[in-house]
């Protein structure tokens, strides 16, 4: 096994162990994930019943449960805070001492991430299956977009791993913008389609949300594993569509990470 | 009639035992086992206005817990206190204005303010009135130097000049008994001795009865005439400084670091070898021989370095008070 | 009592005094306001782009209510959850005992020394959008309402000081837990949208268990003053009765984790 890979298996086995210290603090994470959604369905669904035609964007009460079931799940798997953190993380200097490691930073920050969405499993997964058991939610997928869906979870998780890391390097030069954080979460919820399927959004917002690529973490993996929405021909696409951004960020990321390293030594040190 | 009187004090706390591994820490969720520590077990003694007392003793005697009872922090499991006739777990307004503490590593100051701002809410906290409270100032940044720290935020100070403003902060009420505790922690030795400086002009000037704790020797030495020494919640010792000196029987270890190996050179014959290894080696002697065995090791070896320090208090306490201190 | 207006008073000026001093920091800040706003605003623009009514609210009842949502989210930033945030990093570092050896009550002098001044954006900007919403309905807006709609915000800013207290006087007891306030988030974050929404036995939940109505629901009601949004004569009353219960519950909590904290004898 080479060196990033060991260094990742030791920061995720050590940050189990502190995450089953803190598993108070963890607890009370994790529930925001489930609530955020939950009280997304309550106001969905009663609108969907106060509408004309009792769908909205395709979506009836039942399948809105479906969807924001699902949007619980994605969004565990998918969740990411580097850009929330990375400024402290060079505010405070901490990120020296990750630098003088032979391995990058990220993979202890990949290693966490992990350990996180592992530990947390144990609590929000009784609280997926006691909200599911409330409000009934409708699935149907085809065997093939389960199949794919998963898939398209695995790389919408990569996806917002990446995308998260690579907003968060602006810390480099501006250590004290806690504001794109923010900013991340309101794209994630807006143009994620993680407060309403896009479509459901005012028209003007609608081709911005698409062009992003928050619709591939959070949108396309739901869509397909709530099932019944996408053709296979837009499936394929949105795949590759994800392998694409995955290009991207990832060229984005070690052109951005020499250049805020270079920053970040010459200006601290 | 004594300003300060302690008698048949304790505190018992009840700790959870806290076992390692992940079997244990599910069993600690259902069923809790504590035990019992005694911090301070029946100690007393009576204090006079204007004293200087310093509390001595190593990590977890039990001084910070007795300060922490005097100044009403805490309340005791048994016994009584009386300072300036009020009971202080009490904190009575009167009582809590004319006393103050001063922590040496923890900070009363708003991190994010100049310190000026938390002098000015300070003064109106204990309901300084304002004449009072410029006059007070005025003269403790004088005497402690710190005008031109007063407008920047306390975050940027250096620990040095934080510590002048923590005692000017605690001082703005002119309180008549200063508690403190290890105020010269990790501060560098220049400014330990400003700060000794400063508490012993102080009490010379207005009165203030001080009792300090320390486990550093040299602060209580510096600055009591009067010294009380605490080891596992009892006092071991209640006297003059002088007196307890003599009853040290002091002694000085010699390190010294060599050049080549010992080669089988006799320490033992100039004092107790505490540590011996071929090129390094520790010895205890007498203080009066400290001298001449130095001049003899230096003579006879290819000394590289050498240093003369006092026993550590610990060392001291358990060699002296022997028995009592190991119950 | 007056010593009391006296030092809120020394407390809110240092805040502004050292505020004063970063005004580049002021334009971000009131950036920052504006994106959460346009975020709360786009929110209500896509539901009310695919339906006419929400649980019985038309676009305007929503409009007041994210503008109280904004009030009481600005407000809690304000003063609320400085306080005490400090009280729980001071039981944590130990700087808690100069709180006791201070000559004030304890209780006061946590609840009132921090004071995060630029957070009245929020404040004004939902106290406008408010008005504006109401306005937009009704005309003008009739005063008895208005003096309503001010009492019930007291009344939602003292169940909400009574629970973040609570919070904080857990910390006597489980000094580690870092996120507790994560609690308080969570139940506000279901007083986003009417209570009108979930099933009913939630509403019940909502209103007298966890009184998240109280928030902001009931609030905006009482201003609209339209039984649709679930204004009834009893609202006010309930509401009374609920701030004071819980101001009693939250003080008592705190005395006695402060009798634990100073180790008397329970």
């Amino acid at each position: 096994m080479n060196l990033p890979m060991r260094a990742l298996a030791a920061h995720f086995r050590a940050h189990l162990a502190v995450m089953m210290q803190y598993r108070g603090e963890v607890l009370l994470w994790s529930v925001w994930g489930v609530i955020s959604p939950a009280v997304l369905y309550a106001m969905w669904s009663a609108a969907a019943s106060g509408s004309s035609s009792g769908v909205i964007a395709g979506y009836d009460q039942a399948s809105f449960a479906a969807y924001f079931l699902m949007m619980m799940i994605v969004g565990h798997v998918t969740a990411a805070w580097d850009v929330y953190e990375m400024g402290y993380l060079v505010r405070s200097g901490s990120m020296s001492a990750q630098l003088l490691k032979p391995v990058l930073p990220m993979w202890q920050s990949i290693g966490a991430n992990m350990a996180y969405k592992v530990v947390t499993l144990m609590f929000v997964v009784p609280m997926w299956a006691i909200f599911a058991w409330i409000v009934k939610p409708k699935f149907q997928p085809e065997w093939w977009e389960v199949a794919a869906g998963l898939a398209a979870m695995v790389l919408g998780s990569a996806l917002a791993y990446l995308l998260s890391y690579v907003m968060a390097m602006a810390a480099f030069w501006a250590p004290k913008l806690d504001a794109l954080g923010e900013a991340f979460f309101a794209l994630s919820m807006f143009a994620g389609g993680r407060f309403a399927p896009i479509e459901a959004l005012p028209w003007y917002v609608v081709p911005v949300a698409k062009a992003l690529p928050f619709r591939w973490m959070y949108e396309f993996p739901t869509e397909l594993l709530v099932g019944g929405r996408l053709s296979g021909a837009e499936t394929v696409w949105g795949l590759i569509a994800q392998l694409g951004w995955l290009g991207v960020l990832v060229v984005a990321f070690r052109v951005l990470w020499r250049a805020g390293l270079k920053r970040y030594t010459a200006v601290s040190g | 009639m004594p300003q300060i009187e302690v008698e048949n004090l304790s505190k018992v706390f009840r700790v959870p035992e806290r076992e390692a591994g992940f079997v244990a820490s599910l069993r600690s969720v259902f069923r809790r086992r504590y035990k019992e520590v005694r911090a301070v077990d029946g100690i007393a003694f009576k204090i006079e206005e204007g004293e200087i007392v310093g509390f001595l003793g190593p990590n977890g005697a039990g001084k910070t817990t007795t300060l922490k009872m005097l100044s009403g922090l805490l309340h005791p499991t048994s016994g009584t206190v009386s300072v300036m006739g009020h009971v202080p777990w009490r904190r009575e307004s009167d009582y809590l204005r004319r006393i103050s503490m001063l922590m040496g590593q923890r900070s009363q100051l708003h991190w994010d303010l100049p310190a000026m701002d938390s002098f000015i809410v300070h003064g109106a906290v204990f309901g300084v009135p304002k004449a009072q409270f410029d006059e007070t100032l005025n003269e403790l940044i004088e005497l402690l130097d710190i005008r031109e720290v007063l407008k920047k935020q306390v975050r940027s100070l250096s620990l040095g000049e934080r510590m002048k403003c923590e005692i000017c902060v605690s001082l703005l009420h002119r309180p008549s008994v200063l508690f403190l505790d290890e105020p010269t922690i990790g501060v560098d030795i220049a400014m330990q001795a400003r700060i000794r400086e400063f508490i012993r002009d102080y009490n010379r000037k207005y009165g203030a009865t001080i009792i300090l704790t320390s486990h550093y020797m040299a602060d209580v030495s510096a600055l009591c005439r009067r010294i009380i020494v605490i080891d596992k919640g009892r006092i071991l010792f209640d006297g003059l400084l002088p007196d307890l000196s003599q009853k040290l029987a002091p002694y000085k270890v010699i390190k010294i670091d060599l050049d080549r190996d010992l080669n089988g050179y006799d320490l033992a014959s100039l004092g107790d070898v505490l540590s011996l290894e071929p090129r390094k080696a520790a010895i205890r002697v007498p203080k009066e021989n400290a001298a001449a065995v130095t001049s003899r090791l230096l003579t006879d070896l290819p000394v590289l370095d050498l240093t003369i320090e006092d026993p550590p208090i610990e060392d001291v306490i358990q060699r002296v008070f022997g028995g009592a201190a190991t119950q | 009592m007056i010593r009391a207006v006296r030092l809120i008073g020394l407390f809110i000026r240092v805040s502004v005094q050292n505020f004063a001093a970063y005004r580049f920091d002021f334009f971000v800040r009131l950036f920052v306001s504006l994106g959460h706003l346009f975020g709360e605003l786009l929110a209500v623009a896509t539901v009310f782009s695919n339906t006419e009514s929400l649980a019985g609210w038309r676009v305007e009842h929503m409009l007041v209510l994210v503008g109280v949502f904004r009030i009481v989210a600005g407000g809690i930033r304000m003063f609320i959850v400085p306080n005490m945030r400090k009280v729980m990093e001071d039981i944590r570092s130990g700087s808690f005992d100069f709180l006791l050896l201070a000559p004030l009550d304890a209780q006061f002098h946590v609840s009132v020394r921090e004071f995060v001044v630029w957070r009245i954006t929020d404040v004004v900007l939902g106290a406008a959008l408010a008005l504006y919403g109401c306005h937009k309905l009704l005309g003008t807006i009739p005063l008895p309402q208005v003096v309503l709609f001010v009492f019930m915000m007291i009344a939602s800013f003292t169940i909400v000081y009574a629970v973040w207290l609570t919070l904080a006087a857990v910390c006597f007891w489980i000094v580690r837990i870092e996120n507790i306030e994560m609690i308080f988030w969570n139940i506000f974050e279901a007083g986003r949208f009417p209570i009108q929404i979930y099933p009913p036995w939630m509403q019940w939940g909502l209103t007298y268990l966890i009184p998240v109505a109280f928030i902001t629901t009931f609030p905006a009601a009482s201003l609209l003053g339209d039984p649709v949004t679930g204004m009834s004569p009893r609202v006010p009353l309930f509401a009374s009765i609920l701030a004071l219960a819980a101001l009693l519950l939250s003080s008592w909590i705190f005395r006695r984790g402060l009798r634990r904290y100073s180790g008397a004898s329970a």
